[in-house]
């Protein structure tokens, strides 16, 4: 009982942490159609640049606000320099996202340095809980509690603001919008920086929830990511999150039983997925 | 021997093949020798790569897959068993086999749908047998890898180099002669227009099918030259750099031109030899890779077509125009 607790704990941390990464990769395709490779790379950026604020300032808000703060920069830059020269051609940006995963995490090297870089949680998330004979650690809640809020956040953004409105209407039909008037590089420039806020915000909180952090794990991370949004359905932003929870569990049991095999059910569930329904397990648009 | 005399372009690879061949006799260098091997080699993967993103616009990001498939049949064969002709033949046998089952499946899975998922799971299937590579000990010995034994023909570094170029003109004269042919061509007519291809009543899942299996063969191929180079094999074959290089050797150099895909491999292979170099004068130079990253980006966005694309593109507007102006002149 308590063991099956805590996998699932775990897996729903490890699964929020996916999702704020799968999110944001969905929603810009979902508007743009592009698939962003180097979405790991903003993940890991964000990981670094919050975890350097975090230890230098002492703060940990500090440190996940300035990881937002950085996410938002390299999200605007990436959308004005890297993507917008090639809207519309869909090799030239497979190719060209993947070029800049490349720069992001040499750049990280540069910068910070080839070795990993240590972190813990602060002193008010250490440690644990104890209900009964259950041990809860706080921070795994804490990552649980983040996740949800920026689901809940989000999706009263999209589905409640004047500006998810045009984002949704974007999704079905972007000449439409543009022909009504509605400066949609705009909206793609904002749906762009909100995507990269995430996945900096999952960097950061990653970092104290692994203890490590290195310029490597974008690319794992994004791997995962990519498993969850051709779950999920590629757009569809309700469908990321339940498939992330169950990538995130079926990793987290996964790994305790059978942790040989815990990345080829994901694989093999993502094989599945697209003979049978490549439009995603949630409905939604293919 | 007309083609080589009618075509001054074909005139000058024979030339440069020629001078290779001869290279390793007049000039003794142990350490040029094994770069320009460890060229030849990157350039079959590269040209295999090309076949994919230049002639049939299929973007894969886990060639490393089948290039190291190829590494580990042949390092296990010789590992295993007596490293003799018959089992390296064998090697050749089992990577043929594995890899393209593997391409088959992931290009059944995946060609049918839009271009990103052919990456996507490529890239994804890569860190499946990076981690199959890590974990299985008893076959891989894991991260450390393991050394073995070569056939004799192999051991000399000349005798090998020489079966590496020769393998490399090959390679590029069997894919001319790919991408030339009917099939070749609605490659190409895929990469130009999808929708049209398809209305003109070709089966382009099946073409394109095709085009994944042969690409994935020839990588594995180059992964067994690449292992029997070093003599050694480990999970690095596997990594995302095998395929960043692929990737980038292809780019720069010019996607669809089977050339550029040779060009850039050396253009790549010799800056990464003289970098490590400038290493140990400033430790930004460690980080060469990023140099790349950053002319592959804007080789992306500026110069899509690459080094030799560009070049082509050039002469051929020069020609238009020459003829152009003869027209003129002969109305005039």
């Amino acid at each position: 009982m308590e063991l099956l607790f805590n996998l699932t704990l775990n897996g729903l941390a490890t699964g929020m942490l996916i999702f704020l990464l799968a999110a944001g990769l969905t929603l810009i395709f979902g508007l743009m159609d592009v698939l962003n490779f180097a979405h790991g790379g903003l993940f890991a950026w964000g990981a670094y640049s919050g975890i350097w604020i975090y230890t230098t300032t002492g703060s940990f808000v500090i440190g996940i606000i300035g990881a937002i703060l950085a996410g938002f920069i390299l999200g605007m830059i990436t959308e004005k320099w890297i993507i917008k020269p090639v809207y519309g051609n869909h090799i030239q940006q497979i190719l060209i996202t993947l070029g800049l995963m490349l720069v992001l995490s040499e750049m990280l090297k540069v910068i910070w340095g080839p070795n990993q870089l240590t972190a813990n949680p602060p002193k008010y998330l250490q440690g644990s809980w104890e209900i009964g004979n259950m041990i809860i650690i706080k921070y795994r809640v804490f990552i649980i509690a983040v996740g949800l809020l920026v689901f809940a956040g989000v999706q009263f953004l999209l589905k409640k603001t004047k500006i998810g409105l045009v984002v949704r209407a974007g999704v079905m039909n972007k000449e439409m919008v543009q022909a009504l008037g509605i400066n949609i590089k705009k909206i793609f420039m904002f749906v762009f920086m909100i995507g990269s806020g995430m996945a900096a915000l999952g960097g950061v909180l990653f970092g104290p929830y692994s203890g490590v952090i290195h310029a490597g794990m974008g690319m794992e991370f994004a791997i995962l990511a990519f498993i969850v949004v051709v779950i999920g359905g590629m757009g569809n932003f309700t469908g990321s999150v339940m498939a992330a929870i169950l990538v995130g569990l079926s990793g987290s049991f996964m790994a305790y039983y059978v942790p040989e095999l815990s990345l080829a059910v994901n694989m093999l569930l993502m094989a599945v997925v697209l003979i049978v329904k490549p439009q995603g397990l949630f409905g939604g648009k293919g | 021997m007309k083609w080589i005399i009618n075509n001054r372009v074909n005139a000058i690879y024979v030339i440069i093949a020629a001078f290779l061949l001869l290279l390793p006799f007049v000039y003794e260098s142990r350490n040029m020798l094994i770069l320009l091997t460890q060229i030849f080699v990157f350039a079959i993967l590269a040209m295999s790569y090309d076949l994919l993103l230049g002639f049939t616009g299929i973007v894969s990001f886990g060639h490393a897959m089948f290039f190291g498939i190829g590494a580990y049949s042949i390092g296990i064969f010789m590992k295993r068993f007596e490293p003799t002709m018959l089992h390296f033949l064998y090697a050749v046998l089992a990577t043929i086999l594995i890899t393209a089952i593997v391409s088959f499946i992931v290009g059944l899975l995946t060609l049918r749908l839009k271009s990103h998922f052919y990456a996507m799971l490529t890239m994804a299937l890569a860190g499946l047998f990076l981690v199959l590579a890590e974990k299985w000990r008893t076959l891989t010995f894991g991260n450390d890898g393991f050394t073995f034994r070569v056939p004799e023909v192999f051991i000399d570094r000349t005798n090998f180099y020489i079966i590496c170029l020769l393998s490399m003109i090959a390679v590029f004269m069997i894919l001319k002669r790919f991408t030339n042919s009917p099939l070749g061509r609605v490659l190409q007519a895929i990469r130009e227009n999808e929708q049209r291809t398809e209305s003109l009543g070709y089966q382009v899942l099946h073409y394109k099918i095709a085009a994944s299996v042969v690409a994935g063969v020839l990588a594995g191929i180059a992964g067994i030259f690449y292992a029997m180079s070093l003599r050694y094999v480990n999970t690095s074959v596997f990594t995302m750099d095998i395929t960043l290089d692929a990737l980038l050797m292809t780019i720069i150099g010019g996607v669809g031109t089977l050339v550029g895909a040779i060009i850039g491999a050396g253009l790549i292979e010799f800056a990464h030899d003289g970098l490590t170099e400038l290493a140990k004068e400033h430790w930004i130079f460690e980080r060469w890779i990023i140099f790349f990253g950053i002319i592959y980006i804007l080789v992306v966005i500026f110069f899509p077509l690459g080094i030799v694309g560009t070049l082509k593109k050039f002469t051929w507007k020069r020609r238009k125009q020459e003829s152009a102006k003869n027209k003129e002149n002969l109305a005039g």
